[in-house]
Protein backbone atom coordinates (compact mmCIF):
# COMPACT_ATOMS: atom_id res chain seq x y z
CA UNK A 1 0.00 0.00 0.00
CA UNK A 2 1.31 3.18 -1.22
CA UNK A 3 1.52 6.26 1.77
CA UNK A 4 -0.85 8.30 -0.20
CA UNK A 5 -3.27 5.46 -0.58
CA UNK A 6 -2.85 5.17 2.89
CA UNK A 7 -3.63 8.42 3.88
CA UNK A 8 -6.70 8.26 1.82
CA UNK A 9 -7.75 5.22 3.50
CA UNK A 10 -7.11 6.81 7.19
CA UNK A 11 -9.30 9.89 5.68
CA UNK A 12 -12.03 7.85 4.62
CA UNK A 13 -12.10 5.92 7.56
CA UNK A 14 -12.51 9.16 9.84
CA UNK A 15 -10.95 6.82 11.97
CA UNK A 16 -9.51 9.77 14.39
CA UNK A 17 -11.88 11.63 16.79
CA UNK A 18 -11.71 15.69 17.37
CA UNK A 19 -9.38 15.04 20.23
CA UNK A 20 -7.02 13.02 18.96
CA UNK A 21 -7.25 15.26 15.52
CA UNK A 22 -6.42 18.82 17.64
CA UNK A 23 -3.26 16.64 19.42
CA UNK A 24 -1.67 15.96 16.18
CA UNK A 25 -2.43 19.50 15.44
CA UNK A 26 -0.66 20.78 18.22
CA UNK A 27 2.22 18.35 16.73
CA UNK A 28 1.67 19.85 13.18
CA UNK A 29 0.68 17.64 11.35
CA UNK A 30 -1.54 19.33 8.79
CA UNK A 31 -3.10 16.45 7.83
CA UNK A 32 -4.93 16.57 10.91
CA UNK A 33 -5.80 20.19 10.31
CA UNK A 34 -7.69 19.27 6.99
CA UNK A 35 -9.30 16.76 8.45
CA UNK A 36 -10.72 18.99 10.99
CA UNK A 37 -11.15 21.78 8.16
CA UNK A 38 -13.40 19.06 6.18
CA UNK A 39 -15.48 18.34 9.87
CA UNK A 40 -16.10 22.08 11.15
CA UNK A 41 -15.06 24.24 7.69
CA UNK A 42 -19.14 24.87 7.36
CA UNK A 43 -20.29 25.23 10.87
CA UNK A 44 -17.69 28.23 10.46
CA UNK A 45 -17.69 29.47 7.44
CA UNK A 46 -21.99 29.56 8.39
CA UNK A 47 -21.60 31.39 11.53
CA UNK A 48 -19.25 34.08 10.23
CA UNK A 49 -21.41 34.44 7.27
CA UNK A 50 -24.61 34.93 9.80
CA UNK A 51 -22.66 37.51 11.75
CA UNK A 52 -20.92 39.69 9.13
CA UNK A 53 -23.50 39.14 6.40
CA UNK A 54 -20.34 39.64 3.96
CA UNK A 55 -19.18 36.45 1.93
CA UNK A 56 -15.26 37.83 1.74
CA UNK A 57 -15.32 38.88 5.61
CA UNK A 58 -16.67 35.17 6.45
CA UNK A 59 -14.03 33.62 4.39
CA UNK A 60 -11.49 35.68 6.22
CA UNK A 61 -12.55 34.89 9.47
CA UNK A 62 -12.52 31.22 8.27
CA UNK A 63 -9.44 31.66 7.55
CA UNK A 64 -8.15 33.28 10.67
CA UNK A 65 -10.69 30.51 12.80
CA UNK A 66 -8.31 27.42 11.16
CA UNK A 67 -5.03 29.20 11.56
CA UNK A 68 -5.87 30.04 15.44
CA UNK A 69 -6.52 26.49 15.93
CA UNK A 70 -3.75 25.77 14.17
CA UNK A 71 -1.45 27.86 16.08
CA UNK A 72 -3.63 27.47 19.35
CA UNK A 73 -4.37 23.37 19.59
CA UNK A 74 -2.89 22.78 22.65
CA UNK A 75 -4.73 25.60 24.59
CA UNK A 76 -7.61 23.20 24.27
CA UNK A 77 -8.61 21.26 27.27
CA UNK A 78 -11.10 18.54 27.18
CA UNK A 79 -12.70 19.33 30.25
CA UNK A 80 -13.71 22.76 28.23
CA UNK A 81 -15.89 21.07 26.49
CA UNK A 82 -16.72 19.70 23.16
CA UNK A 83 -14.38 20.60 20.05
CA UNK A 84 -17.04 21.51 18.17
CA UNK A 85 -17.91 23.75 21.33
CA UNK A 86 -14.43 25.23 21.34
CA UNK A 87 -14.36 26.30 17.37
CA UNK A 88 -18.28 27.46 17.59
CA UNK A 89 -16.87 29.72 20.86
CA UNK A 90 -13.54 30.86 18.93
CA UNK A 91 -15.51 32.14 15.46
CA UNK A 92 -18.27 33.61 17.64
CA UNK A 93 -15.98 35.54 18.88
CA UNK A 94 -13.65 36.38 15.79
CA UNK A 95 -16.67 37.55 14.12
CA UNK A 96 -18.26 39.84 16.89
CA UNK A 97 -14.23 41.27 16.82
CA UNK A 98 -14.47 41.76 13.71
CA UNK A 99 -17.86 43.44 13.25
CA UNK A 100 -16.74 45.74 16.29
CA UNK A 101 -13.63 46.55 14.82
CA UNK A 102 -14.91 47.54 10.98
CA UNK A 103 -17.95 48.99 12.78
CA UNK A 104 -20.16 47.57 10.69
CA UNK A 105 -23.64 46.94 11.67
CA UNK A 106 -25.49 43.96 9.84
CA UNK A 107 -28.96 44.27 11.29
CA UNK A 108 -29.56 40.48 11.07
CA UNK A 109 -32.10 39.92 8.25
CA UNK A 110 -30.61 36.59 6.91
CA UNK A 111 -32.64 33.91 6.78
CA UNK A 112 -29.43 32.09 9.98
CA UNK A 113 -31.64 29.45 11.46
CA UNK A 114 -32.47 25.97 10.13
CA UNK A 115 -35.44 25.45 8.66
CA UNK A 116 -37.02 21.98 10.11
CA UNK A 117 -36.96 20.41 6.72
CA UNK A 118 -33.33 21.13 6.39
CA UNK A 119 -30.78 18.61 6.45
CA UNK A 120 -29.50 17.95 10.22
CA UNK A 121 -26.35 18.99 11.10
CA UNK A 122 -23.66 17.60 9.97
CA UNK A 123 -21.50 14.14 11.95
CA UNK A 124 -19.16 15.62 14.05
CA UNK A 125 -16.96 13.42 15.85
CA UNK A 126 -17.43 9.99 13.83
CA UNK A 127 -15.67 7.88 15.83
CA UNK A 128 -18.49 7.60 18.35
CA UNK A 129 -21.62 7.13 16.77
CA UNK A 130 -23.91 6.95 19.90
CA UNK A 131 -23.29 10.88 20.35
CA UNK A 132 -23.62 11.69 16.55
CA UNK A 133 -27.14 10.31 17.01
CA UNK A 134 -27.41 12.08 20.55
CA UNK A 135 -26.14 15.44 18.68
CA UNK A 136 -28.85 14.65 15.76
CA UNK A 137 -31.44 14.38 18.15
CA UNK A 138 -30.10 18.05 20.47
CA UNK A 139 -29.86 19.85 17.00
CA UNK A 140 -33.53 18.62 16.47
CA UNK A 141 -34.51 19.99 19.72
CA UNK A 142 -33.00 23.29 19.53
CA UNK A 143 -33.97 24.01 16.09
CA UNK A 144 -37.11 23.26 16.37
CA UNK A 145 -37.25 25.49 19.99
CA UNK A 146 -36.00 28.46 18.02
CA UNK A 147 -38.51 28.31 15.37
CA UNK A 148 -41.27 27.79 18.08
CA UNK A 149 -40.45 30.95 19.48
CA UNK A 150 -42.30 34.18 18.79
CA UNK A 151 -40.57 36.21 16.16
CA UNK A 152 -39.72 39.34 17.89
CA UNK A 153 -37.73 36.95 20.58
CA UNK A 154 -35.69 35.37 17.79
CA UNK A 155 -35.34 38.46 15.91
CA UNK A 156 -33.73 40.15 19.13
CA UNK A 157 -32.08 36.67 20.37
CA UNK A 158 -30.50 36.55 16.79
CA UNK A 159 -28.65 40.15 16.94
CA UNK A 160 -27.56 38.68 20.25
CA UNK A 161 -26.38 35.97 19.44
CA UNK A 162 -24.66 36.32 16.28
CA UNK A 163 -24.20 39.98 16.21
CA UNK A 164 -23.18 40.22 19.77
CA UNK A 165 -25.09 43.50 19.72
CA UNK A 166 -25.87 44.81 23.80
CA UNK A 167 -29.35 45.58 24.97
CA UNK A 168 -29.27 49.10 24.38
CA UNK A 169 -27.88 48.45 20.87
CA UNK A 170 -30.34 46.13 19.81
CA UNK A 171 -33.44 48.57 21.00
CA UNK A 172 -31.92 51.36 18.50
CA UNK A 173 -32.17 48.82 15.68
CA UNK A 174 -35.18 47.55 16.30
CA UNK A 175 -36.47 50.79 17.28
CA UNK A 176 -38.04 49.04 20.52
CA UNK A 177 -38.06 50.21 24.34
CA UNK A 178 -34.79 49.11 25.97
CA UNK A 179 -36.92 46.72 28.48
CA UNK A 180 -38.81 45.62 25.69
CA UNK A 181 -35.46 44.22 24.19
CA UNK A 182 -34.47 42.96 27.50
CA UNK A 183 -37.25 41.00 27.96
CA UNK A 184 -37.39 39.64 24.88
CA UNK A 185 -34.41 38.20 25.24
CA UNK A 186 -34.41 36.71 28.99
CA UNK A 187 -37.57 35.08 27.60
CA UNK A 188 -36.14 33.23 24.50
CA UNK A 189 -33.62 32.14 26.87
CA UNK A 190 -35.64 30.78 29.25
CA UNK A 191 -37.75 29.33 26.58
CA UNK A 192 -34.54 27.79 25.18
CA UNK A 193 -33.23 26.62 28.48
CA UNK A 194 -36.26 24.95 29.42
CA UNK A 195 -36.77 23.14 26.07
CA UNK A 196 -33.16 21.65 26.04
CA UNK A 197 -34.26 21.15 29.75
CA UNK A 198 -30.85 22.79 31.36
CA UNK B 1 -28.11 36.61 50.70
CA UNK B 2 -31.61 38.31 50.11
CA UNK B 3 -33.43 37.04 46.55
CA UNK B 4 -34.16 40.41 45.36
CA UNK B 5 -30.12 40.56 45.26
CA UNK B 6 -29.17 37.31 42.97
CA UNK B 7 -28.57 38.34 39.49
CA UNK B 8 -31.10 35.97 37.54
CA UNK B 9 -32.38 38.24 35.19
CA UNK B 10 -29.10 39.28 33.93
CA UNK B 11 -27.57 35.80 33.58
CA UNK B 12 -29.25 35.17 30.16
CA UNK B 13 -27.66 38.10 28.58
CA UNK B 14 -24.27 37.55 30.56
CA UNK B 15 -24.23 33.49 29.10
CA UNK B 16 -24.34 35.41 25.79
CA UNK B 17 -21.79 38.05 26.43
CA UNK B 18 -24.06 41.27 25.43
CA UNK B 19 -24.30 42.89 28.80
CA UNK B 20 -22.28 46.89 28.81
CA UNK B 21 -19.43 46.88 31.34
CA UNK B 22 -21.12 47.91 34.44
CA UNK B 23 -23.51 44.91 34.11
CA UNK B 24 -21.03 42.61 33.49
CA UNK B 25 -19.34 43.81 36.86
CA UNK B 26 -22.63 43.22 38.75
CA UNK B 27 -23.11 39.96 37.43
CA UNK B 28 -19.49 39.32 37.63
CA UNK B 29 -19.13 40.00 41.46
CA UNK B 30 -22.28 38.72 42.39
CA UNK B 31 -21.18 35.11 41.02
CA UNK B 32 -18.25 34.89 43.11
CA UNK B 33 -20.70 34.62 45.87
CA UNK B 34 -23.70 32.83 45.05
CA UNK B 35 -23.10 29.42 44.36
CA UNK B 36 -27.25 28.96 42.80
CA UNK B 37 -26.63 32.05 40.59
CA UNK B 38 -23.11 30.00 38.91
CA UNK B 39 -25.73 26.57 38.64
CA UNK B 40 -27.91 28.57 36.58
CA UNK B 41 -24.93 30.51 34.52
CA UNK B 42 -23.77 26.93 33.98
CA UNK B 43 -27.49 26.00 32.12
CA UNK B 44 -27.66 29.23 29.92
CA UNK B 45 -23.60 28.84 28.76
CA UNK B 46 -24.98 25.33 27.92
CA UNK B 47 -28.03 26.78 25.81
CA UNK B 48 -25.76 29.10 24.28
CA UNK B 49 -23.34 26.23 23.02
CA UNK B 50 -26.06 24.31 21.65
CA UNK B 51 -27.27 27.14 19.50
CA UNK B 52 -24.70 26.62 16.90
CA UNK B 53 -26.24 23.23 15.94
CA UNK B 54 -29.89 24.95 15.27
CA UNK B 55 -28.19 27.27 12.08
CA UNK B 56 -28.51 27.06 8.53
CA UNK B 57 -25.11 25.71 7.57
CA UNK B 58 -23.80 26.94 3.80
CA UNK B 59 -21.08 25.58 2.17
CA UNK B 60 -17.65 27.62 2.33
CA UNK B 61 -16.12 28.52 -1.15
CA UNK B 62 -13.97 25.39 -2.64
CA UNK B 63 -10.87 27.28 -2.60
CA UNK B 64 -10.72 28.20 0.66
CA UNK B 65 -9.66 24.64 2.34
CA UNK B 66 -6.26 24.71 0.19
CA UNK B 67 -5.44 28.51 1.20
CA UNK B 68 -5.84 27.52 4.60
CA UNK B 69 -3.54 24.65 4.67
CA UNK B 70 -0.88 26.19 2.62
CA UNK B 71 -0.87 29.14 4.99
CA UNK B 72 -1.05 26.95 7.92
CA UNK B 73 2.15 25.19 5.95
CA UNK B 74 4.11 28.39 6.02
CA UNK B 75 3.29 29.53 9.93
CA UNK B 76 5.77 28.20 11.98
CA UNK B 77 4.39 26.79 14.99
CA UNK B 78 6.16 27.13 18.36
CA UNK B 79 5.57 23.15 19.07
CA UNK B 80 7.46 22.21 16.19
CA UNK B 81 10.93 22.88 14.57
CA UNK B 82 9.56 21.46 11.01
CA UNK B 83 6.05 22.64 10.10
CA UNK B 84 6.16 22.98 6.75
CA UNK B 85 6.02 19.20 6.31
CA UNK B 86 3.19 17.00 7.51
CA UNK B 87 3.49 14.58 9.98
CA UNK B 88 3.14 11.63 6.89
CA UNK B 89 6.12 13.29 5.46
CA UNK B 90 7.76 14.18 8.77
CA UNK B 91 7.32 9.72 9.59
CA UNK B 92 8.49 9.36 5.91
CA UNK B 93 11.60 11.69 6.82
CA UNK B 94 12.37 9.93 9.96
CA UNK B 95 12.05 6.73 8.52
CA UNK B 96 13.45 6.52 5.37
CA UNK B 97 17.29 5.74 6.67
CA UNK B 98 16.20 2.98 8.47
CA UNK B 99 15.21 -0.73 7.20
CA UNK B 100 12.05 -1.49 6.88
CA UNK B 101 11.22 1.30 5.95
CA UNK B 102 7.46 0.10 5.01
CA UNK B 103 7.26 -2.01 7.91
CA UNK B 104 7.42 1.12 10.05
CA UNK B 105 5.35 2.82 7.69
CA UNK B 106 2.68 -0.49 7.86
CA UNK B 107 2.88 -0.05 12.03
CA UNK B 108 1.55 3.65 11.91
CA UNK B 109 -1.12 2.21 9.58
CA UNK B 110 -1.90 -0.60 12.16
CA UNK B 111 -1.91 1.58 14.65
CA UNK B 112 -4.32 4.27 12.64
CA UNK B 113 -6.60 2.05 10.51
CA UNK B 114 -6.94 -0.79 12.50
CA UNK B 115 -4.95 -3.11 10.26
CA UNK B 116 -3.33 -6.18 11.48
CA UNK B 117 -2.11 -7.60 8.59
CA UNK B 118 1.54 -5.81 8.32
CA UNK B 119 3.83 -7.32 10.73
CA UNK B 120 7.69 -5.68 9.36
CA UNK B 121 7.49 -3.01 11.71
CA UNK B 122 8.33 -5.15 14.70
CA UNK B 123 11.91 -5.24 13.41
CA UNK B 124 12.07 -1.90 13.91
CA UNK B 125 12.17 -1.03 17.85
CA UNK B 126 14.45 1.51 18.66
CA UNK B 127 14.18 5.54 17.33
CA UNK B 128 16.79 8.19 17.49
CA UNK B 129 16.12 11.05 20.14
CA UNK B 130 16.43 13.75 17.28
CA UNK B 131 14.90 16.81 19.08
CA UNK B 132 14.29 18.59 15.60
CA UNK B 133 12.40 16.12 14.41
CA UNK B 134 8.64 14.34 15.45
CA UNK B 135 9.90 11.08 17.33
CA UNK B 136 7.69 7.98 17.64
CA UNK B 137 8.08 4.59 19.37
CA UNK B 138 7.04 1.59 18.89
CA UNK B 139 5.34 -0.02 21.56
CA UNK B 140 5.26 -4.36 21.47
CA UNK B 141 2.40 -6.19 22.96
CA UNK B 142 2.86 -9.36 25.58
CA UNK B 143 1.41 -12.93 25.94
CA UNK B 144 -1.10 -10.46 28.20
CA UNK B 145 -2.93 -9.24 24.97
CA UNK B 146 -1.27 -10.52 21.75
CA UNK B 147 -1.75 -8.75 18.83
CA UNK B 148 -2.69 -4.82 20.92
CA UNK B 149 -0.37 -2.55 18.92
CA UNK B 150 0.69 0.94 19.93
CA UNK B 151 2.74 3.95 19.29
CA UNK B 152 3.82 7.27 21.21
CA UNK B 153 4.30 10.47 19.07
CA UNK B 154 6.56 12.59 20.86
CA UNK B 155 6.73 16.33 19.98
CA UNK B 156 9.41 17.88 18.40
CA UNK B 157 11.22 19.28 20.94
CA UNK B 158 10.39 16.28 23.61
CA UNK B 159 8.02 17.93 26.15
CA UNK B 160 4.70 16.12 25.26
CA UNK B 161 3.29 13.43 22.90
CA UNK B 162 0.21 11.05 21.97
CA UNK B 163 -0.28 7.78 22.96
CA UNK B 164 -1.96 5.90 20.16
CA UNK B 165 -3.17 2.31 20.61
CA UNK B 166 -5.00 -0.56 18.65
CA UNK B 167 -6.18 -3.82 19.39
CA UNK B 168 -6.48 -3.77 23.14
CA UNK B 169 -10.31 -5.42 24.98
CA UNK B 170 -12.53 -2.83 26.13
CA UNK B 171 -12.55 -3.20 30.39
CA UNK B 172 -15.24 -3.45 32.28
CA UNK B 173 -16.32 -0.48 33.57
CA UNK B 174 -14.19 0.08 36.83
CA UNK B 175 -11.03 -0.53 34.75
CA UNK B 176 -8.63 1.57 33.06
CA UNK B 177 -5.80 1.37 31.21
CA UNK B 178 -2.38 3.67 32.35
CA UNK B 179 0.49 4.96 31.46
CA UNK B 180 3.88 4.59 32.50
CA UNK B 181 6.56 6.67 31.87
CA UNK B 182 10.26 4.62 33.14
CA UNK B 183 12.83 6.57 34.41
CA UNK B 184 15.57 4.71 36.50
CA UNK B 185 13.17 1.92 37.59
CA UNK B 186 10.76 4.39 38.64
CA UNK B 187 7.61 4.36 37.30
CA UNK B 188 5.15 7.58 37.20
CA UNK B 189 1.63 7.79 35.07
CA UNK B 190 1.64 9.33 32.29
CA UNK B 191 -2.34 9.02 32.70
CA UNK B 192 -5.11 6.62 32.08
CA UNK B 193 -7.61 6.07 28.83
CA UNK B 194 -10.41 3.57 27.52
CA UNK B 195 -10.53 2.48 24.30
CA UNK B 196 -13.32 1.58 22.27
CA UNK B 197 -15.40 -1.04 20.63
CA UNK B 198 -12.76 -1.28 17.74
CA UNK B 199 -9.98 -1.32 20.78
CA UNK B 200 -8.70 1.98 19.60
CA UNK B 201 -7.60 4.57 22.06
CA UNK B 202 -5.61 7.63 22.76
CA UNK B 203 -4.30 9.59 25.33
CA UNK B 204 -2.25 13.10 25.22
CA UNK B 205 0.78 12.50 27.65
CA UNK B 206 1.75 15.70 29.57
CA UNK B 207 4.34 14.68 32.23
CA UNK B 208 6.10 16.75 34.40
CA UNK B 209 9.54 16.08 33.02
CA UNK B 210 10.23 16.17 29.38
CA UNK B 211 8.70 13.26 27.98
CA UNK B 212 11.79 12.51 25.92
CA UNK B 213 13.99 12.51 29.45
CA UNK B 214 11.93 8.88 30.00
CA UNK B 215 13.69 5.85 29.36
CA UNK B 216 10.98 3.43 28.55
CA UNK B 217 7.04 3.29 28.88
CA UNK B 218 4.44 0.84 29.74
CA UNK B 219 0.79 -0.05 29.92
CA UNK B 220 -0.86 -1.86 32.45
CA UNK B 221 -4.93 -2.56 33.64
CA UNK B 222 -5.73 -0.46 36.46
CA UNK B 223 -8.35 0.52 38.53
CA UNK B 224 -10.68 3.10 37.01
CA UNK B 225 -8.89 6.64 37.71
CA UNK B 226 -5.56 4.78 37.72
CA UNK B 227 -3.35 3.70 40.91
CA UNK B 228 -0.21 5.83 42.42
CA UNK B 229 1.59 2.54 41.10
CA UNK B 230 1.60 -0.24 38.78
CA UNK B 231 -0.91 -3.00 39.97
CA UNK B 232 -1.37 -5.03 36.35
CA UNK B 233 0.90 -6.59 34.27
CA UNK B 234 2.08 -4.96 30.93
CA UNK B 235 0.08 -5.58 28.28
CA UNK B 236 1.94 -2.96 25.76
CA UNK B 237 5.84 -1.38 26.47
CA UNK B 238 8.31 0.39 24.50
CA UNK B 239 12.09 1.93 25.13
CA UNK B 240 12.67 5.14 24.26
Amino acid sequence: MSLDTALGQLVDDRKLNDETLLRLIAQAQQSALGELYDRYSRLVYSMALNSVDDPALAEEITQDVFLRIWNKATTYQVEQGKVMTWIASITRYRSIDMLRRLKVRPEGNRAVWAEEDDELFESIDPIDIEEEVQLNQRSDTIRKAIAELPKDQRQALTLAFFNGYTHAEIAQILNEPLGTVKTRIRLAMQKLRHTLRY
Amino acid sequence: MAVEEHVSELLPAYALDILDESEARTVSSHLAGCSGCRAELRAYRQVVEEMPLAIAQVDPPAELRGKILQQAASLKKPAAAQPSKNWWQELKTRLLPAAPVWGMVSLVLIVLLGASNLFLWQRLNQVETDHNRLATVPLMDTDLIPGATGMLVISADGEHGTLVVDGLPVLDPSQQYQLWLIKDGQRTSGGVFSVDEEGYGSLWISSVEPLASYQGVGITIEPSGGSPAPTGERVLGGEL
